[in-house]
Protein backbone atom coordinates (compact mmCIF):
# COMPACT_ATOMS: atom_id res chain seq x y z
CA UNK A 1 0.00 0.00 0.00
CA UNK A 2 1.53 3.55 -1.65
CA UNK A 3 2.74 5.68 1.53
CA UNK A 4 0.74 3.43 3.99
CA UNK A 5 3.50 4.07 6.92
CA UNK A 6 4.89 6.80 7.77
CA UNK A 7 8.44 7.70 7.95
CA UNK A 8 10.43 11.28 8.00
CA UNK A 9 10.80 11.97 4.43
CA UNK A 10 14.07 13.05 3.17
CA UNK A 11 14.61 16.54 4.21
CA UNK A 12 12.64 16.17 7.42
CA UNK A 13 14.51 14.85 10.72
CA UNK A 14 12.90 12.47 12.82
CA UNK A 15 12.80 14.77 15.34
CA UNK A 16 10.23 16.97 13.43
CA UNK A 17 8.44 13.78 12.24
CA UNK A 18 7.85 12.70 16.01
CA UNK A 19 6.32 16.05 16.91
CA UNK A 20 4.27 16.21 13.55
CA UNK A 21 2.41 12.60 14.91
CA UNK A 22 2.47 13.46 18.52
CA UNK A 23 0.90 16.84 17.86
CA UNK A 24 -1.48 15.42 15.87
CA UNK A 25 -2.47 13.12 18.23
CA UNK A 26 -2.98 15.35 20.99
CA UNK A 27 -4.65 17.92 18.53
CA UNK A 28 -7.47 15.23 18.19
CA UNK A 29 -8.04 15.04 22.01
CA UNK A 30 -8.50 18.99 22.67
CA UNK A 31 -9.98 19.50 18.79
CA UNK A 32 -12.49 17.26 20.32
CA UNK A 33 -13.37 19.13 23.26
CA UNK A 34 -13.04 22.64 21.92
CA UNK A 35 -15.52 21.03 18.70
CA UNK A 36 -18.30 20.28 21.50
CA UNK A 37 -17.88 23.00 23.98
CA UNK A 38 -17.76 25.98 21.57
CA UNK A 39 -20.16 24.52 19.16
CA UNK A 40 -22.07 21.58 19.98
CA UNK A 41 -23.35 22.62 23.25
CA UNK A 42 -23.27 26.38 22.26
CA UNK A 43 -27.31 26.80 21.92
CA UNK A 44 -26.71 28.29 18.56
CA UNK A 45 -23.75 26.90 17.72
CA UNK A 46 -21.05 29.90 18.01
CA UNK A 47 -20.73 31.28 21.62
CA UNK A 48 -21.23 34.83 21.95
CA UNK A 49 -18.64 37.63 22.97
CA UNK A 50 -19.68 37.67 26.68
CA UNK A 51 -20.36 34.13 26.69
CA UNK A 52 -16.70 33.41 25.63
CA UNK A 53 -15.44 36.17 27.99
CA UNK A 54 -17.52 34.21 31.08
CA UNK A 55 -16.52 30.98 29.81
CA UNK A 56 -12.70 31.82 29.98
CA UNK A 57 -12.96 33.35 33.14
CA UNK A 58 -15.13 30.95 35.18
CA UNK A 59 -13.00 27.92 34.06
CA UNK A 60 -9.35 29.09 34.05
CA UNK A 61 -8.64 25.31 32.83
CA UNK A 62 -10.44 26.95 29.16
CA UNK A 63 -7.36 29.09 28.93
CA UNK A 64 -4.77 26.67 29.30
CA UNK A 65 -6.64 24.08 26.91
CA UNK A 66 -6.74 26.49 24.13
CA UNK A 67 -3.13 28.11 24.88
CA UNK A 68 -1.77 24.57 24.50
CA UNK A 69 -3.83 23.65 21.99
CA UNK A 70 -2.65 26.62 19.66
CA UNK A 71 0.62 25.41 20.55
CA UNK A 72 -0.24 21.89 18.84
CA UNK A 73 -1.60 23.18 16.21
CA UNK A 74 0.39 25.86 14.61
CA UNK A 75 3.57 23.35 14.92
CA UNK A 76 1.40 20.22 13.72
CA UNK A 77 0.42 22.40 10.22
CA UNK A 78 3.89 24.06 9.95
CA UNK A 79 5.92 20.53 9.81
CA UNK A 80 3.08 19.42 8.15
CA UNK A 81 3.74 22.40 5.34
CA UNK A 82 7.32 21.98 5.26
CA UNK A 83 6.48 18.50 4.37
CA UNK A 84 4.77 19.58 1.44
CA UNK A 85 7.24 22.07 0.10
CA UNK A 86 9.71 18.99 0.34
CA UNK A 87 7.57 17.80 -2.14
CA UNK A 88 8.62 20.33 -4.82
CA UNK A 89 12.15 19.32 -4.27
CA UNK A 90 13.41 22.78 -2.85
CA UNK A 91 17.11 23.42 -2.69
CA UNK A 92 18.91 23.12 0.76
CA UNK A 93 19.54 27.11 0.58
CA UNK A 94 15.98 27.72 -0.12
CA UNK A 95 14.61 25.40 2.13
CA UNK A 96 16.59 27.22 4.66
CA UNK A 97 14.93 30.04 3.97
CA UNK A 98 11.31 28.18 4.40
CA UNK A 99 12.42 27.08 7.81
CA UNK A 100 13.30 30.40 8.72
CA UNK A 101 9.52 31.81 7.69
CA UNK A 102 8.32 29.01 8.95
CA UNK A 103 9.70 29.34 12.46
CA UNK A 104 8.68 33.30 12.15
CA UNK A 105 5.44 32.60 11.11
CA UNK A 106 4.85 29.84 14.08
CA UNK A 107 6.00 32.55 17.03
CA UNK A 108 3.91 35.24 15.17
CA UNK A 109 1.18 32.69 15.56
CA UNK A 110 1.48 31.78 18.95
CA UNK A 111 2.45 35.09 20.29
CA UNK A 112 -0.53 36.14 19.01
CA UNK A 113 -2.82 33.74 20.26
CA UNK A 114 -1.32 34.24 23.84
CA UNK A 115 -2.06 37.49 23.51
CA UNK A 116 -5.67 36.99 22.49
CA UNK A 117 -6.41 34.92 25.32
CA UNK A 118 -5.38 37.42 28.18
CA UNK A 119 -7.50 40.18 26.09
CA UNK A 120 -10.08 38.08 26.33
CA UNK A 121 -9.73 37.33 29.89
CA UNK A 122 -9.26 40.53 30.75
CA UNK A 123 -11.81 42.36 28.88
CA UNK A 124 -13.43 45.20 30.57
CA UNK A 125 -11.23 44.69 33.87
CA UNK B 1 19.36 13.37 11.73
CA UNK B 2 17.65 13.19 8.55
CA UNK B 3 16.59 9.90 6.78
CA UNK B 4 18.46 9.62 3.65
CA UNK B 5 17.13 6.43 2.84
CA UNK B 6 13.85 7.75 1.30
CA UNK B 7 14.26 9.75 -2.58
CA UNK B 8 12.38 12.76 -3.28
CA UNK B 9 9.05 12.49 -4.85
CA UNK B 10 10.33 13.72 -8.78
CA UNK B 11 7.40 15.01 -10.34
CA UNK B 12 6.59 17.82 -7.38
CA UNK B 13 3.12 18.34 -6.39
CA UNK B 14 1.72 16.86 -9.92
CA UNK B 15 2.49 13.31 -8.26
CA UNK B 16 -0.71 13.92 -6.05
CA UNK B 17 -2.70 13.86 -8.94
CA UNK B 18 -1.37 11.21 -11.00
CA UNK B 19 -3.88 8.46 -11.46
CA UNK B 20 -1.45 5.81 -12.56
CA UNK B 21 -0.47 3.26 -10.56
CA UNK B 22 -2.39 4.48 -7.66
CA UNK B 23 -4.17 2.18 -4.92
CA UNK B 24 -6.21 2.90 -1.98
CA UNK B 25 -3.44 3.68 0.31
CA UNK B 26 -2.08 6.05 -1.94
CA UNK B 27 -5.62 8.07 -2.60
CA UNK B 28 -6.05 8.18 1.06
CA UNK B 29 -2.65 10.15 1.28
CA UNK B 30 -3.85 12.28 -0.98
CA UNK B 31 -6.18 13.40 0.27
CA UNK B 32 -4.70 13.63 3.97
CA UNK B 33 -2.77 16.32 2.25
CA UNK B 34 -5.25 18.07 0.50
CA UNK B 35 -7.48 18.43 3.76
CA UNK B 36 -4.04 19.08 5.38
CA UNK B 37 -3.71 22.26 3.32
CA UNK B 38 -7.70 23.45 3.69
CA UNK B 39 -7.02 22.53 7.30
CA UNK B 40 -4.22 24.89 7.51
CA UNK B 41 -5.65 28.03 5.42
CA UNK B 42 -8.59 27.38 7.89
CA UNK B 43 -6.63 28.23 11.25
CA UNK B 44 -5.19 31.00 9.99
CA UNK B 45 -8.09 32.43 8.83
CA UNK B 46 -9.81 31.45 12.12
CA UNK B 47 -7.02 32.84 13.92
CA UNK B 48 -7.36 36.19 12.24
CA UNK B 49 -11.05 36.10 12.94
CA UNK B 50 -10.54 35.40 16.36
CA UNK B 51 -9.07 38.99 16.47
CA UNK B 52 -12.27 40.36 16.45
CA UNK B 53 -12.82 38.99 20.34
CA UNK B 54 -10.15 42.08 21.35
CA UNK B 55 -12.06 44.82 19.38
CA UNK B 56 -15.25 44.10 21.69
CA UNK B 57 -18.97 43.33 21.31
CA UNK B 58 -19.85 45.02 18.74
CA UNK B 59 -16.84 43.58 16.07
CA UNK B 60 -17.79 40.06 17.48
CA UNK B 61 -21.01 39.35 17.58
CA UNK B 62 -21.45 40.91 14.01
CA UNK B 63 -19.08 38.68 12.72
CA UNK B 64 -20.74 35.93 14.28
CA UNK B 65 -23.72 36.87 12.42
CA UNK B 66 -22.14 37.16 9.23
CA UNK B 67 -20.66 33.66 9.73
CA UNK B 68 -24.24 32.14 9.36
CA UNK B 69 -24.45 32.85 6.13
CA UNK B 70 -25.06 29.69 3.75
CA UNK B 71 -21.73 30.32 2.03
CA UNK B 72 -19.50 29.78 4.90
CA UNK B 73 -21.91 27.28 6.42
CA UNK B 74 -20.80 25.48 3.48
CA UNK B 75 -17.25 26.30 3.98
CA UNK B 76 -17.63 24.88 7.53
CA UNK B 77 -18.97 22.08 6.57
CA UNK B 78 -15.76 21.53 4.16
CA UNK B 79 -13.80 22.06 7.24
CA UNK B 80 -15.83 19.38 9.35
CA UNK B 81 -15.11 16.74 6.73
CA UNK B 82 -11.37 17.29 6.04
CA UNK B 83 -10.89 17.45 9.73
CA UNK B 84 -12.59 14.30 10.76
CA UNK B 85 -10.99 12.89 8.07
CA UNK B 86 -7.72 13.93 8.60
CA UNK B 87 -7.62 13.12 12.07
CA UNK B 88 -9.32 9.84 11.67
CA UNK B 89 -6.36 9.30 8.70
CA UNK B 90 -3.39 10.74 11.39
CA UNK B 91 -4.41 8.33 14.06
CA UNK B 92 -4.56 4.93 11.38
CA UNK B 93 -1.01 6.64 10.41
CA UNK B 94 0.36 6.76 13.48
CA UNK B 95 -0.87 2.95 14.58
CA UNK B 96 0.72 2.08 11.62
CA UNK B 97 4.22 4.44 11.97
CA UNK B 98 4.76 2.21 15.30
CA UNK B 99 4.10 -1.02 14.27
CA UNK B 100 0.24 -1.32 14.23
CA UNK B 101 -2.65 -2.52 11.96
CA UNK B 102 -0.24 -2.43 9.51
CA UNK B 103 -1.21 -5.61 8.06
CA UNK B 104 -4.74 -4.09 8.08
CA UNK B 105 -4.49 -0.74 7.32
CA UNK B 106 -6.66 -0.79 3.74
CA UNK B 107 -9.22 -1.79 6.38
CA UNK B 108 -8.74 0.63 8.77
CA UNK B 109 -8.71 3.23 5.88
CA UNK B 110 -12.24 2.32 4.39
CA UNK B 111 -13.19 2.07 8.39
CA UNK B 112 -11.62 6.29 8.80
CA UNK B 113 -13.85 7.01 5.23
CA UNK B 114 -16.88 5.59 7.10
CA UNK B 115 -16.16 7.04 10.31
CA UNK B 116 -15.82 10.30 8.40
CA UNK B 117 -19.03 10.09 6.77
CA UNK B 118 -20.69 9.22 9.90
CA UNK B 119 -19.25 12.19 12.02
CA UNK B 120 -19.87 14.62 9.19
CA UNK B 121 -23.67 13.54 9.31
CA UNK B 122 -24.04 14.37 13.02
CA UNK B 123 -21.81 17.30 13.34
CA UNK B 124 -23.08 18.71 9.98
CA UNK B 125 -26.59 17.94 10.87
CA UNK B 126 -26.29 19.85 14.34
CA UNK B 127 -24.75 22.68 12.64
CA UNK B 128 -27.50 23.36 9.89
CA UNK B 129 -30.06 23.17 13.29
CA UNK B 130 -28.55 25.65 14.93
CA UNK B 131 -28.72 27.75 12.30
Amino acid sequence: MQNAVSQPKAGESYLLWFIKIVSGLLIIVILFIHFVVNHYLAPEGLLSHAEVVAYYRNYPIVPIMEGFFLVCVVSHSLIGTRSILLDLNPKKAVMRVIDALLVVIGLAATGYGIWLLFAVINWGA
Amino acid sequence: MENPEKKPNTRGIWDWFDPRGRNVGGWGFIINRISAIGLTVYLYLHLVMLGKLAQGPEAYDSFIAFAKQPLILFGEMLVIIGGIYHGLNGVRIALNSFGVGVSTQKQLLYGVLGLTVIGTLIFGWRMLLAH
